[in-house]
């Protein structure tokens, strides 16, 4: 049973993955009166990417190549790894936290050297501008998953959920509002969303992932788009399900109110992430550190606020 | 049996330094020497693979390898493991030596190098089966002062000048470690080591505290803790680089093992002392990083980077010390096994990663001949098994996933984040502060090593000594290969054993997780997870995608793209240097030099460019002021008064009379 939910939820992610950046893309449209395409836009268009010839640079060597099979499995284990609307499924020697952790920081080395494999200046500059800030969000992602993992008494992303469901939300997920918050901050970083990064635009002052992906095309770029949308789609769920832990699947729940809650969750986060890119600006890059600065102390102060909430049982 | 094994590694180093100085004429020396070192090694493997399993059977014993009134060595557990990273951090390094000097003949003189190079390991050896003070000290001397010749090697201005200071700091660490075992033995230099610890628990604690500190400036000087650091990253990149793989890998764990045996001695280690190690090795991990992101030295930034690793170590060190003062209850003796596996796992991965680096490293030097980052490039294409190779060892020194460094650190990371629930909430937040700082440290060690390979292995040659690179004979390529395969055997065969103390007569259960309470971690489960997934990727890929591929150029907007248009090291780091220049000095300078005189206007504009450390600005620099400043104002004594001078003289005899009575 748990080994059938556990292969059911990574198989779920990994279908409904590009459905998330259609959503985000959907919502975005709407914010600017625009209609925007249809939802499910992008699984037309990573299909086509795969039936589409490539080019590849004369200058880039084996590294280049590995790239998009290294993120595409670092997207696979993510998808398996993550709960997102089941617990008690996942190894937790897979989903342990800094496990998790190390897989973000390997795929975005892997990417920074994709990117340094061009010979071209674009790539080098989003390979530069992303290894910055996927150095100097690690202590903020340990910090504020490492405060959940504390709260929940459980070191894998999976007992934090079983912890979280098992609680009442305000005696639950309330006092990790802190830490859920540095999560976020740092959950759009991982991502190269708005404020770090701009995921709708090639103009070089702004980007960074796209700056890297540039030299890719053909079924290599379809791979590296589908990993992204995966991993946006893992961390988008599963920081919604420690905040609105409701609905989770384990043995005996009601489907009914799994799929039904699943589905507000996923329209949710995507709503979330269109509503944050639609109402603030892109900070500088070179304003990051300030960014980054404020997810940790974030962080620390989500920890202050559980240590408070134990301490005074 | 196995005191024979350890003799024989012993004596052997010692006949290779017999053998560099009676050979010095022949054409073979080189080759003789360094495979005298290479079979020093493999009996010291040998006895350390017997060693092993007989602790693994249950038997733990002392090794008696020789002993005199005089001298006694042997060899503990804890030394044994020291000993084992010696043994094959030498295999490997003269392994490559046979590859790698037959190119320099020229540019050493090989037997001297060789004979200094043997009597350096041969001082290693002999620190670590050291059985008393007096043999520690002359073994530790001996292996100080043979390094500095392999650091002046080729005896280029810049390594006379890095080689002094290095004698300087490690006449200064002798010193201080000649009085602070003094102390604590009593002022008997042959006392056991068993006595020393004997005589240290009658000692008074302001005397205790003084020993612990003269250690701590001793062995931490030579281990490069900040701020005795500024050495290490001078020195090591200058010698031959088969040596400074020898000098980053391997001795730098020799000073550590001296600093575990000294706290050793100690009957207790109150909290402050604790915390004082868990600081300055935070403040080393974080500076060593720091400038091993800025480097542009391919070399020194290697040696940057040991300075981390050393100042992880060191953490883990405090961290084991400062365990029993703090309030994690049931929790502290998993977290004492976890913690001392992570110095374990860490101090072999790093030895192993390191010298691997500093042996790669050495192989590009030795066929671009260039250090200088900024010039280097496109050399993927050339060597793919060589960077295969360079990317395995650069991602272990990154601590990423599937290496066997990521499960070594995990054994910090993991305990710091269960101190969370410790019973008072100002140790909570404290291990909080020091996660956020590993993990910062972690996250700029990645940035380091891809900076590291992309520029030297990706994109386009930077110049034309990167263009015209030859061929990369397989000798070269051999050794950093082991030692890449080493360190990730390290994860898959060693890690499951270190997390599971209780397990480790069990050889034949690599599927074992690590168990701290509530955390589990398997490096078997990771590895095949990452491995089934790529296989299924380009199973799909194969199945689905429609694979015609053309090479065309890189997309250049209608303009033609030259190499230098490619972000160099330096540009690829400056974000960090921007972030944090308030710690990495970044001094530009425009240089103005005017081509016709009579106009300023017509002139050569060029910009000067060079980081500055924080400590050499900050300490190393007003110290010095203030020391000539002394100096200069007490030799207003020295006036050519004769009388005066007798005058000194009485004063200073009444005073000796004085203090004496």
């Amino acid at each position: 049973m748990n080994g059938m939910l556990f292969i059911l939820q990574g198989v779920v992610t990994l279908m409904l993955a590009p459905l998330m950046v259609g959503l985000v893309r959907f919502f975005k449209a709407r914010f600017q009166n625009r209609r925007g395409a249809v939802p499910w836009l992008p699984y037309v268009s990573l299909w086509s990417l795969f039936a589409k010839d490539m080019t590849i640079t004369r200058y880039s060597s084996w590294v280049f190549r590995f790239v998009p099979f290294v993120l595409a499995s670092i997207a696979l284990v993510l998808a398996f790894v993550v709960p997102t609307f089941a617990y008690g499924v996942v190894p937790p020697f897979l989903s342990n936290l800094f496990l998790v952790g190390g897989l973000f920081a390997f795929g975005s080395a892997w990417l920074v050297l994709g990117g340094m494999d061009t010979a071209s200046a674009f790539g080098n500059m989003g390979a530069s501008r992303e290894m910055t800030l996927a150095a100097l969000v690690e202590p903020a992602l340990y910090v504020s998953l490492a405060t959940i993992a504390f709260a929940a008494g459980s070191w894998s992303l999976d007992g934090m959920l079983a912890h979280e469901a098992g609680l009442s939300w305000h005696g639950g997920a309330l006092p990790l509002s802190f830490a859920l918050g540095a999560l976020l901050l740092v959950a759009l970083t991982e991502n190269a969303r708005y404020p770090v990064d701009n995921p709708a635009t090639h103009l070089e002052l702004t980007m960074v992932h796209e700056a890297m992906v540039l030299e890719y095309s053909g079924p290599y770029l379809a791979l590296l788009e589908y990993a992204a949308a995966v991993k946006l789609t893992v961390t988008m769920l599963f920081l919604f399900a420690l905040a609105l832990p409701f609905g989770l699947m384990h043995v005996g729940a009601s489907p009914l109110a799994v799929v039904f809650w699943y589905i507000v969750r996923f329209v949710f986060a995507s709503f979330i992430v269109a509503f944050i890119e639609s109402v603030i600006v892109k900070m500088r890059f070179y304003r990051m550190q300030e960014y980054l600065s404020l997810a940790l102390f974030v962080a620390l102060a989500g920890l202050v606020l559980v240590l408070m909430q134990q301490f005074s049982f | 049996m196995l005191a024979l094994l350890y003799g024989g590694a012993f004596l052997l180093s010692g006949a290779a330094a017999l053998a560099a100085m009676a050979l010095a004429r022949s054409a073979h020396q080189s080759a003789v020497t360094h495979a005298l070192l290479i079979l020093s090694g493999l009996f010291g493997l040998a006895a350390s693979v017997g060693y092993c399993i007989e602790l693994a059977h249950g038997v733990v014993r002392v090794v008696p390898v020789y002993a005199t009134a005089l001298f006694a060595f042997f060899v503990t557990p804890l030394s044994g493991f020291f000993l084992a990273l010696v043994f094959l951090g030498v295999t490997l390094t003269s392994w490559y030596a046979l590859g790698y000097l037959p190119r320099y003949h020229t540019h050493y003189t090989l037997p001297w190098l060789d004979f200094a190079t043997s009597l350096f390991v041969l001082g290693m050896v002999g620190t670590l089966m050291a059985g008393q003070p007096f043999a520690f000290l002359i073994a530790w001397e001996l292996m100080s002062v043979a390094a500095y010749f392999l650091i002046i090697a080729d005896g280029s201005r810049e390594s006379l000048t890095a080689g002094f200071r290095y004698l300087l700091m490690a006449q200064l660490g002798f010193l201080a470690l000649l009085v602070g075992l003094l102390l604590l033995a009593g002022g008997d230099p042959f006392a056991s080591w068993a006595a020393v610890a004997h005589a240290a628990a009658a000692l008074p604690p302001s005397a205790r505290l003084g020993a612990f500190l003269l250690l701590l400036v001793g062995f931490g000087s030579k281990a490069g803790l900040v701020p005795l650091h500024q050495w290490l990253p001078a020195a090591h990149p200058q010698a031959p680089s088969h040596s400074s793989a020898l000098l980053s890998g391997v001795m730098l764990k020799v000073a550590l093992y001296g600093f575990i045996l000294s706290v050793g001695l100690l009957p207790a280690v109150p909290f402050s002392w604790a915390m004082l190690v868990i600081v300055l090795g935070l403040a080393s991990a974080f500076f060593g990083v720091l400038h091993a992101v800025v480097e542009n030295d391919a070399k020194r930034m290697l040696a940057w980077s040991s300075i981390e690793h050393m100042g992880l170590l060191f953490t883990g060190v405090g961290l084991l010390l400062a365990l029993p003062n703090l309030p994690v209850g049931a929790d502290a003796a998993a977290l004492t096994a976890a913690l001392t596996g992570f110095v374990i796992l860490h101090a072999l991965n790093h030895s192993l990663f390191k010298s691997g680096l500093f042996m790669a490293t050495g192989a590009v030097v030795a066929q671009t001949h260039t250090r200088d980052l900024d010039r280097l490039g496109g050399l993927a294409q050339r060597w793919p098994l060589f960077s295969g190779a360079f990317l395995a060892l650069a991602l272990s020194a990154a601590a990423l996933p599937p290496t066997g460094t990521f499960f070594g650190e995990w054994l910090l990371f993991q305990p710091l984040a269960i101190g969370f629930r410790s019973a008072a909430p100002a140790s909570s937040l404290g291990a909080a502060l020091v996660l956020a700082v590993v993990a910062l440290v972690g996250g700029l060690a990645v940035f380091a090593f891809v900076k590291l390979f992309s520029v030297m292995f990706l994109g386009r040659p930077r110049s034309s000594a990167a263009e015209q690179a030859g061929e990369m004979p397989l000798l070269l390529t051999l050794p950093p290969l082991a030692a890449a395969v080493l360190v990730s055997l390290s994860g898959l065969l060693l890690f499951p054993l270190l997390a599971q103390p209780e397990r480790v007569r069990l050889l034949g259960l690599p599927f074992a997780s690590a168990v701290l309470p509530g955390a589990a971690m398997s490096s078997w489960g990771v590895v095949f997870a990452l491995l089934g997934s790529a296989a299924a990727a380009a199973a799909f890929y194969r199945a689905f995608a429609r694979r015609t591929i053309r090479i065309t150029e890189t997309w250049d907007c209608g303009a033609p793209l030259t190499a230098r248009m490619q972000y160099t090291a330096t540009g690829f780091s400056a974000p960090i240097r921007f972030f944090f220049r308030a710690l990495v000095l970044s001094k530009k300078t425009l240089v103005v030099e005017p081509v016709v005189v009579t106009n300023p206007w017509i002139a050569k504009r060029r910009l000067s460019w060079a980081t500055e450390s924080f400590w050499e600005a900050g300490l190393y620099r007003p110290v010095g002021r203030a020391a000539i400043a002394i100096s200069a104002s007490v030799r207003r004594l020295q006036n050519g008064a004769v009388q005066f001078y007798l005058a000194l003289v009485f004063a200073a005899l009444v005073g000796v009379i004085l203090f004496a009575l």
